[in-house]
């Protein structure tokens, strides 16, 4: 450990945290899609100039440990020069699956002293050999866009592959030179839905980069490059310190759990996910062998989500605001086997690796931990995030139509706490995105709620009480396709200590005033007045009740 | 007093805070200013001995006293969940509204975080079969049975009060309109919708509206206490305004940031007489700082606040709160960071030097560093335990030298802990400027509250902003604010119209509308035409976006106006697309008479003020020795020498080297950040 000073790491910490902020709040107050702006679905983050993360906003629980992999991945295939930025979302090369959009921009310090560092000379660039260091830090925004494409509207069907998941964007430059690069853009615009809102989800991503990159070099200029350099480092080994702490509080020993996805909406059958985590002293071993081999379904999770959900799950036993830096899982090894649902290699379908089986991890980490550490782990929430698409063609938008995609996850009850009863109608661990307000989803989809309630009863019973669900009716005024990506249909949200089980959830829809259940996952064809109804399954209780 | 010519009325400002009552009125074209102890199991009590005081002073009886009144009745009862047994009615299927919320949980990564419980609990959530569309055609009618049926179960629970919400019932009222009809007949206070924030997003609504509902019956009771003691009585709004005691009374809502609102006004006069236009104001307290920042054309107004963490979306001043103040605890942490709060020693046990504890704060650190220039607070009343303070840092300053593995010093510890404290307090003078799209070097810092000055330098020179207005009577810049402030009647209508040819007229239609129904409301209040003032604000979008750019610009090329104010705050506009009218308001102001600017009494130009003494204190990481000023002392056109120390009755400011001060014709301190 080298030598730091209280004062200036407290500094830094601030510094580096508002950062990350300031880029969130510049991307939510300009984005297009309800899906970034209303429901905040989106992380911003700080990179030093080793691509270690130094400061993410308190945005995605998901996007946390995953996006270091993006930097890497975009720093492995472009050589970034100033005014590049480079968008990805391939999956299997810093990803995470396809709708998150990943835009990396390096903040080099000559870039605001000298807005031309480049000059064309006989057809050529040249650029001023001095301009070109090494860039100081890296930014970094990831937007869960609400289509890239595919065969569903909203990206998140049932594909075997993942091809036909939509449009796979390797790192590519975006922008080059600070300029746009038009062909790039157009290629990815023809190949997703709604596109004038994705061009405009774009335009505020990079916005949000210069805004980071911008407040970056005032803090360089103003405390110097060497100082601030520096203090990325100590972050690091200040958080790394903070988790070798937190670990050495659970006893040694090794915790084993196994939970299980329903199914993979493709085959029949549990999913199995395994755990066993090894304490010793201030270091931890998080070992997913035994867990199932990749599905054809889309609910393979590449190791990006598996390293998040365990960054995540260690994160929570952690006091305070502590910056989510690289330094958190340096105690922590991670092992997951290639070609298995929590590692799945190329061209396995992810979409919903993301947000359904990274909620699974946690739930099986959680009761691993709760082995050892009997009086801090909750029940299981609830353990999906719900995912619902519905997307067409407006028909109010005149004889040829609008196209439509809207995208929503629901809420569900918390697990028990081992002194509070779980919340109700809350997200839980990988999600926090808020809801689409009704009034606000009926002026901008051919879409109407009909029921948005608790879903009474829910919850597991016990000495604290499962959150409970909710339930959330939507009636569709046009024809549409619908998708569902959801778990905990057959398996409700384990309890704790004697605590009762949550309720499963349920999904139906209504045609003709007549209900019909649905699977967890799959697409629907809708006709003008059908209803999708979703219930939410409830927490896991706490304790004997 | 016989023999003075009586006065025949007087207006008296007066601001309810959490020790003092402050009252300030105006007598021979100057500004009086008391105190009473403030009396907070029934705050009337104060502000009835208060006003009766002024009745002697100016020999005008208490019938003829107009009160303008900035009050924490409302805030304090929604804090301390005192208010009323209240019932919501909402659109069948939707009544659980308040309990989901935006279904986000408060805290990321806390395990055991909880959530305040709604203010409506379970039982008296009631829910109507009725439907309106986003078009406002009714889908479904209101069930009559239901409603018949609802009457009885209201009455049957008591209630003390009843919130309305119904999807929608901003384009069309008339089923809320049925309901309230039905519910006249139980006497209860009726908070509706439609009537008090017509706006889409059914959460923020509802919930605004469930809080009027909670404060109207303490709210009515208690102005109606008031009104014994005086006729005219007016109510500060959060959102810098007053209205009248009878629109309180029914819209209590709006006045739940009353006293902050009250100190930015009064602040922004301060600044105003001494010819600043563009401000940041910071009130640093013991455990708390708010900032605000004012335009050119006055305060900044937001609607998206929240209260005791439930939304408010009436318009209520951008005032930005942070818990890091005067009391704020310093620590290592486990990591070895030095943080500074949130944590809060408060007033009691209090700082160390208070004499109750040895919790080190940012308080202390000051007085080691010799800050308050060797007096205690309160102009010396009250005095300060220094060997405590230094007892407390020996002890920080050893878990510093733990973490960096070097010793540190106490004087460095103190250093470190103010460091950290002004980067906190940066950090949220950042957030209501930059981040909102505002140049900080574009305007001046006013600092108030106890500690505000003894930070305001530091803060004005990371922030390159170049000057800084110390107002004079800053202990009662609330009621100063109250008592100027004008009476403002906010109105606003969801219209979400694609802008386009034809959308002026409809525009027209809706302004003129609204501006009638405020022109009659102010008329009512005794503001003739002349004394009126309607200005028009259209929140826009681009379509498919789902946050609003107001604008002012309500004729002619409004979408040009818009891609401009869209550029300038986030940079890039999108000129092709359709720009969206989402909410026309209408912000109509009874101008109040000016108060004097209050000239001090005589004018010594570019004369050096001679300090009470000198003292030795750190700054700048330096020891120095430092003039020490009693602020009362200092006459108009005084100049400073730096660097120094002003003492004042109820705070301190510090000017370290390089730093000019003079004292302005009003009084006012100006500093000249190097």
């Amino acid at each position: 450990m080298t030598q730091f000073d209280p004062t200036t790491l407290e500094i830094y910490r601030a510094l580096y945290t508002s950062v990350a902020e300031e880029m969130g709040i510049a991307l939510r107050r300009s984005a297009f899609s309800p899906n970034i702006k209303e429901r905040r679905d989106y992380s911003c983050a700080v990179f030093d100039a080793r691509g270690r993360v130094i400061a993410q906003g308190d945005h995605m629980p998901v996007h946390l440990g995953s996006m270091p992999m993006a930097v890497a991945s975009a720093l492995s295939e472009i050589d970034l020069q100033p005014g590049d930025v480079v968008a990805l979302n391939d999956p299997f090369a810093g990803g995470t699956h396809l709708p998150d959009v990943t835009l990396v921009m390096p903040v080099f310090a000559e870039v605001t002293a000298d807005r031309k560092p480049a000059t064309v000379k006989n057809g050529a660039v040249h650029r001023r050999p001095s301009s070109v260091g090494r860039p100081l830090f890296y930014v970094a925004n990831r937007a869960h866009h609400a289509d890239i494409g595919g065969a569903t509207p909203g990206s998140m069907g049932l594909a075997t592959d993942i091809y036909g998941e939509g449009l796979s964007i390797p790192p590519v430059r975006l922008l080059k030179n600070g300029a746009l690069n038009e062909d790039m853009m157009r290629l990815i615009l023809a190949n997703v839905r709604s596109h004038d809102e994705r061009r405009g989800d774009f335009q505020a991503q990079i916005g949000s980069l210069k805004t980071g990159a911008a407040r970056l070099l005032e803090i360089g200029q103003r405390r110097g490059a060497p100082e601030a350099r520096a203090y990325a480092t100590h972050l690091i080994e200040y958080s790394a310190r903070l988790m070798r702490q937190a670990i050495a509080t659970i006893p040694d020993g090794k915790y084993e759990a196994e939970d299980a996805l329903d199914d993979d909406g493709v085959t029949a059958g549990e999913v199995p996910i395994r755990v066993a985590v090894t304490i010793k002293a201030a270091r931890a071993t998080v070992d997913f062998t035994g867990s199932a081999a990749q599905v054809a379904g889309p609910i393979n999770a590449v190791e990006a989500i598996t390293v998040s959900a365990v960054s995540y799950v260690f994160r929570c036993l952690l006091d305070g605001d502590v910056p989510a830096s690289a330094g958190l899982m340096e105690p922590i090894e991670v092992l997951a086997p290639r070609a298995t649902i929590v590692n799945a290699i190329h061209p396995a379908s992810v979409a919903g690796g993301n947000v359904e089986t990274s909620q699974r991890i946690v739930d099986v980490l959680f009761k691993a931990l709760a082995r050892g550490l009997p009086d801090r782990i909750p029940a299981a929430s609830q353990g999906t995030m719900n995912n619902l698409t519905i997307g067409g063609i407006d028909p109010r938008t005149g004889n040829i139509g609008r196209e439509f995609s809207y995208y929503e996850t629901v809420a569900g009850g918390m697990g028990a706490r081992p002194e509070h009863d779980g919340m109700s109608a809350v997200h839980t661990h990988m999600t926090n995105s808020l809801n689409t307000p009704a009034e606000a989803l009926e002026y901008a989809y051919p879409l109407r709620v009909r029921e948005y309630k608790i879903r009474k009863g829910s919850g597991g019973k016990g000495k604290h009480r499962g959150g409970d669900g909710v339930v959330r009716e939507i009636e569709t005024l046009a024809p549409a396709r619908m998708s569902l990506l959801a778990d905990r249909r057959k398996r409700g949200p384990y309890g704790l200590a004697g605590g009762e089980d949550g309720q499963p959830g349920n999904a139906t829809i209504i045609h003709k005033g007549r209900s019909r259940k649905i699977g967890s996952k799959g697409s629907w064809e809708l006709e003008a007045g059908d209803r999708v109804r979703i219930e939410t399954p409830g927490g896991g209780g706490f304790g004997k009740g | 007093m016989l023999k003075r010519k009586l006065k025949q009325s007087v207006r008296v400002g007066v601001d309810t805070g959490g020790t003092f009552t402050d009252f300030v009125f105006e007598t021979n074209g100057r500004l009086e200013i008391f105190k009473f102890a403030s009396t907070p199991a029934d705050p009337s009590l104060a502000v009835s001995q208060g006003l009766q005081q002024v009745a002697q002073k100016t020999g005008v009886s208490l019938k003829n006293i107009e009160v303008v009144h900035g009050t924490t009745v409302g805030t304090n009862a929604l804090l301390q969940r005192r208010g009323a047994r209240t019932a919501l009615v909402t659109t069948s299927g939707f009544e659980d509204v308040l309990a989901i919320g935006r279904q986000a949980r408060p805290e990321l990564y806390n395990l055991n975080a909880v959530s305040p419980p709604p203010l409506v609990t379970e039982k008296l959530r009631f829910g109507l079969h009725e439907r309106v569309t986003a078009t406002g055609e009714v889908l479904e009618l209101l069930n009559q049975t239901e409603l018949v049926r609802l009457v009885a179960q209201l009455k049957k629970a008591n209630v003390e009060s009843v919130a309305i919400c119904l999807l929608f019932s901003f384009v069309n009222p008339a089923h809320e309109k049925q309901i309230a009809q039905a519910l006249s007949a139980l006497n209860i206070p009726l908070s509706i919708s439609h009537q008090i924030l017509p706006e889409y997003r059914e959460f923020e609504r509802t919930s605004t509206v469930a809080i009027n509902a909670y404060l109207q019956p303490l709210m009515g009771t208690y102005l109606k206490r008031l009104a014994t003691s005086t006729k005219k009585l007016r109510v500060m709004q959060s959102s810098g305004g007053s209205i009248s005691a009878s629109v309180a009374a029914n819209e209590p809502v709006r006045t739940i940031l009353s006293g902050p609102a009250g100190g930015v006004v009064g602040a922004l006069r301060a600044a105003r007489v001494s010819g600043f236009e563009k401000i940041i104001t910071f009130d640093m307290g013991g455990t708390s700082t708010d900032v605000a920042l004012c335009e050119r054309d006055g305060l900044r107004l937001t609607n998206e606040a929240s209260v005791a963490g439930l939304p408010v979306a009436v318009p209520v001043m951008d005032i930005h709160t942070v818990g890091a103040g005067g009391g704020s605890i310093a620590r290592v942490d486990e990591g070895g960071s030095l943080r500074v709060g949130p944590e809060s020693a408060g007033a009691d046990p209090g700082p160390a030097c208070y004499g109750r504890s040895f919790l080190p704060t940012v308080t202390d650190a000051h007085l080691l560093l010799g800050h308050f220039g060797g007096a205690g607070l309160l102009g010396g009343e009250f005095g300060l335990d220094e060997e405590r303070s230094r007892k407390a840092f020996a002890q920080l300053a050893n878990e510093m030298s733990k973490a960096a593995r070097r010793t540190v010093s106490t004087i460095e510890a103190a250093q470190g802990v103010l460091t950290v404290a002004n980067t906190n307090m940066e950090r949220a003078l950042r957030r209501i400027s930059v981040e909102r799209g505002f140049d900080p070097r574009d305007f001046a810092l006013l600092p108030f509250g106890g500690a505000g000055g003894l930070h305001a330098v530091d803060l004005a020179r990371a922030l390159s902003i170049p000057r800084i207005i110390v107002p004079r009577s800053g202990g009662a810049l609330s009621a100063i604010g109250v008592l100027t402030a004008n009476v403002v009647k906010d109105q606003s209508r969801t219209l979400m119209l694609d802008l386009e040819p034809g959308s002026e007229r409809k525009l027209g239609e809706t302004f003129i509308e609204l501006e009638r129904a405020a022109a009659a409301a102010l008329r009512r209040e005794g503001f003739s035409v002349t004394k009126q003032k309607h200005a028009r604000l259209l929140a826009l979008r681009y379509k498919g976006q789902s946050f609003e750019l107001e604008i002012k610009q309500t004729k002619g090329n409004i979408a040009a106006s818009f891609h401009r104010a869209h550029r300038e705050r986030y940079g890039y506009a999108q000129e092709s697309n359709v720009v969206e009218i989402v909410n026309a308001r209408v912000r109509s102001t009874g101008m109040v008479a000016k108060l004097p600017p209050g000239r001090a009494s005589v004018s010594r130009k570019k004369n050096y003020a001679k300090p009470a003494k000198f003292v030795t204190a750190y700054l700048d990481g330096k020891k120095l020795s430092v003039a020490v000023y009693q602020r009362d002392e200092l006459p108009a056109g005084a100049q400073l020498r730096t660097p120094c120390i002003i003492t004042e009755y109820s705070s301190t400011t510090l000017i370290p080297p390089g730093a000019r001060a003079e004292v302005d014709d009003f009084g006012n301190l100006i500093i000249h950040v190097t």
